[in-house]
């Protein structure tokens, strides 16, 4: 893993081949900024996660592009069509509710065939549509069934399936497993992605979870009050974090605060090195990962010392915490087979390469 | 074994329904198989007093329960619309809006009697700002001791009891619920007729039923607004009364309750074949 960006296979520009285009969407209620003016490209086949902690507007945003709010400015396109106007029922998007929204006075049969009765679809189109996709979904043996008497999973799995017989061209999902328990949610993300394949869809879904995003999507978008911090493909985000905030927010990071002065960083751990930029406060992002424990003698491009605080045996690696000059702490995930391991108390040196660190404003 | 024990929970509401509602009701089917005859009880059974209801009391016996039809069709309607503004459109005037509902309860049911009274007077507030406005030069004499009057008054009074239940079971009803079938294409109509509706069957139905029961039973508002107009219970109170027919007024009490039933239940089957998937 390096820590330059990894190439972006698209360009940012307004790229005519976008399914989804948002420009200069912002909304206001009174007074607070749900969402400040952002634009966001998305492509065919996509699989994009909003991802952010709760209030940062990412579920505005969502219900903004399926048009159950309407936005302050800007503009929704979908497919080379201004939809900004357009109200919900009539948008060529489907969305699976954080609570689902099924109708408790319907069979599952009924509910999945919902959309496609409001459409007047004939008798026997709609029968053939519905058994597909209750096969689909694996839902065929609880067709006859009240959806009050299914399971989490299995109506979270009606959901999906009534929001997909009407095959939207962007399919949006509200936090769509948070509702599971934590196994529950590792089928679902399975279930998803065979979804998105079979389906061959584009997929946008809101999470506040990073461990959904970067095991969904191909595509995420991390939102914090009210702005897209960064965008881009999981690799760059987790590697090439643009701020603070999205260092922190996706897998955990060392922060080490520092000044830039002429091109020269200096960190107030002590540690010293070349970095191009404008001047000011910024923070240092480093992988527990990429820290090295240095042996006698040896160098990285950027050292510092400490003391042993805490060692934590994870099974797959070792969980170091070090403590540094002015009472921070660093992190380390270590190899578990390490020999010998660090004791606590003991003094150590700490080094990672210039490579795998990432400079970012304040 | 929590479940069975939680059982006596309603012990006591079922002791006071069974001794309060059950056992008159019981000796009211009893007694309206016996006879008063110069003022003597005669417990011999008889069909009499039902042949003398279908005989001679038919046509008000009909006509009361079509005003309690009429009253209560238009009195549900009303509270549905009232609770789904209150529910759907200005939810942020729920409380509020339940209060004036709640509100016209304290308001005595006289007292709404008479405030109908002065709206529809010859001399009323409607008749003089029709005259005011020069819609009409001579009052409507129509508007007071009328049918008209008699269900718009028992609308006024009997709304509160048509709004509560429904509001209670559109609470019932998640955002989602309607946010989804808005997504899943259904326009205002449709989500009305294929969600609203059928998720408020219950609190309809018992709305209806409600209002219905109460202008069915009433006796005062058509003695005070309706004229010469005769309802069931203006005929059934003085046989408990002046006329001594206890027998009588029972088996015109079962008739109209059996008609009461009817009705409603033709209702809820009316709601529950609406809602049919």
């Amino acid at each position: 893993m390096t820590l330059q960006t990894p190439p972006e296979t698209r360009s940012k520009q307004d790229s005519p081949a976008a399914l989804l285009k948002l420009r200069g969407i912002s909304k206001r209620y009174g007074d607070f900024a749900a969402v400040e003016p952002l634009d966001l490209d998305i492509f065919p086949r996509d699989f994009v996660a909003v991802l952010g902690p709760s209030g940062c507007g990412k579920t505005t945003l969502l219900r903004i592009i399926g048009g159950f709010v309407s936005p302050t400015t800007g503009t929704v396109e979908i497919d080379g069509r201004d939809v900004t106007k357009i109200g919900p029922e009539k948008r060529p998007t489907n969305t699976v509710f954080q609570g689902y929204g099924l109708f408790p006075h319907m069979t599952v049969r009924q509910n999945v065939g919902y959309g496609l009765r409001l459409q007047k679809k004939t008798r026997a189109e709609i029968d053939d549509r519905v058994a597909e996709a209750l096969r689909q979904s694996r839902l065929t043996e609880f067709a006859d069934r009240s959806v009050a008497a299914l399971s989490g999973g299995q109506q979270q799995r009606v959901a999906l399936a009534r929001a997909l017989i009407l095959r939207p061209k962007v399919l949006l999902l509200d936090e769509p497993l948070a509702a599971l328990d934590l196994k529950l949610r590792h089928t679902m993300q399975d279930e998803l992605r065979r979804l998105h394949q079979e389906f061959g869809g584009t997929f946008v879904f809101v999470t506040h979870d990073q461990g959904e995003a970067l095991s969904l999507a191909n595509r995420i978008a991390v939102m914090n009050a009210g702005r897209i911090e960064q965008e881009g493909n999981a690799e760059s985000i987790y590697a090439a974090p643009a701020t603070r905030f999205v260092a922190t927010f996706i897998g955990d990071a060392n922060l080490l605060q520092g000044e830039r002065h002429g091109g020269q960083v200096k960190l107030e751990a002590g540690p010293a090195f070349a970095d191009a930029g404008p001047d000011g406060a910024i923070t240092a992002v480093v992988r527990p990962k990429a820290v090295k424990l240095l042996a006698a003698g040896e160098g990285a491009d950027v050292q510092i010392a400490g003391m042993v605080e805490d060692v934590v045996y994870l099974g797959d690696h070792i969980k170091c915490s070090v403590k540094i000059m002015g009472e921070q702490q660093i992190i380390v995930h270590l190899d578990a087979a390490i020999a010998p391991r660090p004791v606590v108390g003991e003094q150590v040196n700490l080094g990672w390469p210039l490579l795998q660190q990432r400079v970012v404003v304040a | 074994m929590e479940s069975r024990s939680n059982y006596w929970l309603v012990a006591p509401s079922a002791l006071i329904f069974c001794a309060l509602f059950i056992a008159p009701m019981a000796f009211f089917a009893v007694l309206s198989f016996w006879q008063v005859e110069y003022f003597e009880l005669s417990t011999e059974p008889t069909l009499a007093n039902y042949r003398d209801v279908f005989a001679n009391y038919w046509r008000v016996m009909g006509f009361t329960v079509v005003v309690a039809t009429a009253t209560a069709l238009l009195t549900t309607a009303l509270g549905f619309v009232f609770s789904f503004l209150a529910r759907f459109r200005a939810v942020e005037w729920a409380q509020a809006l339940l209060f004036i509902v709640l509100i016209t309860l304290f308001g005595g049911y006289l007292m709404k009697i008479y405030a109908w009274k002065t709206i529809l007077g010859n001399e009323g507030v409607l008749n003089s700002a029709l005259l005011a406005l020069g819609v009409i030069s001579s009052p409507i004499t129509s508007l007071l001791y009328s049918p008209q009057a008699v269900v718009v008054t028992l609308m006024h009074f009997s709304l509160p009891f048509a709004v509560l239940p429904i509001y209670a079971s559109m609470r019932g009803i998640a955002d989602s619920e309607v946010e989804a079938a808005r997504d899943l294409g259904a326009g205002r109509w449709p989500i009305l007729s294929t969600v609203i509706v059928p998720r408020c069957q219950s609190g309809i139905v018992a709305a209806f039923s409600f209002v219905f029961l109460i202008v069915g039973g009433d006796y005062v508002t058509p003695l005070l607004v309706g004229g010469k107009l005769t309802m069931i219970g203006n005929l059934i109170a003085p046989q408990f009364g002046a006329q001594f027919n206890w027998p009588l007024g029972a088996a015109m009490s079962i008739v109209m309750l059996a008609a009461a039933v009817i009705v409603i239940y033709l209702f809820r089957l009316l709601v529950a074949l609406w809602s049919r998937q």
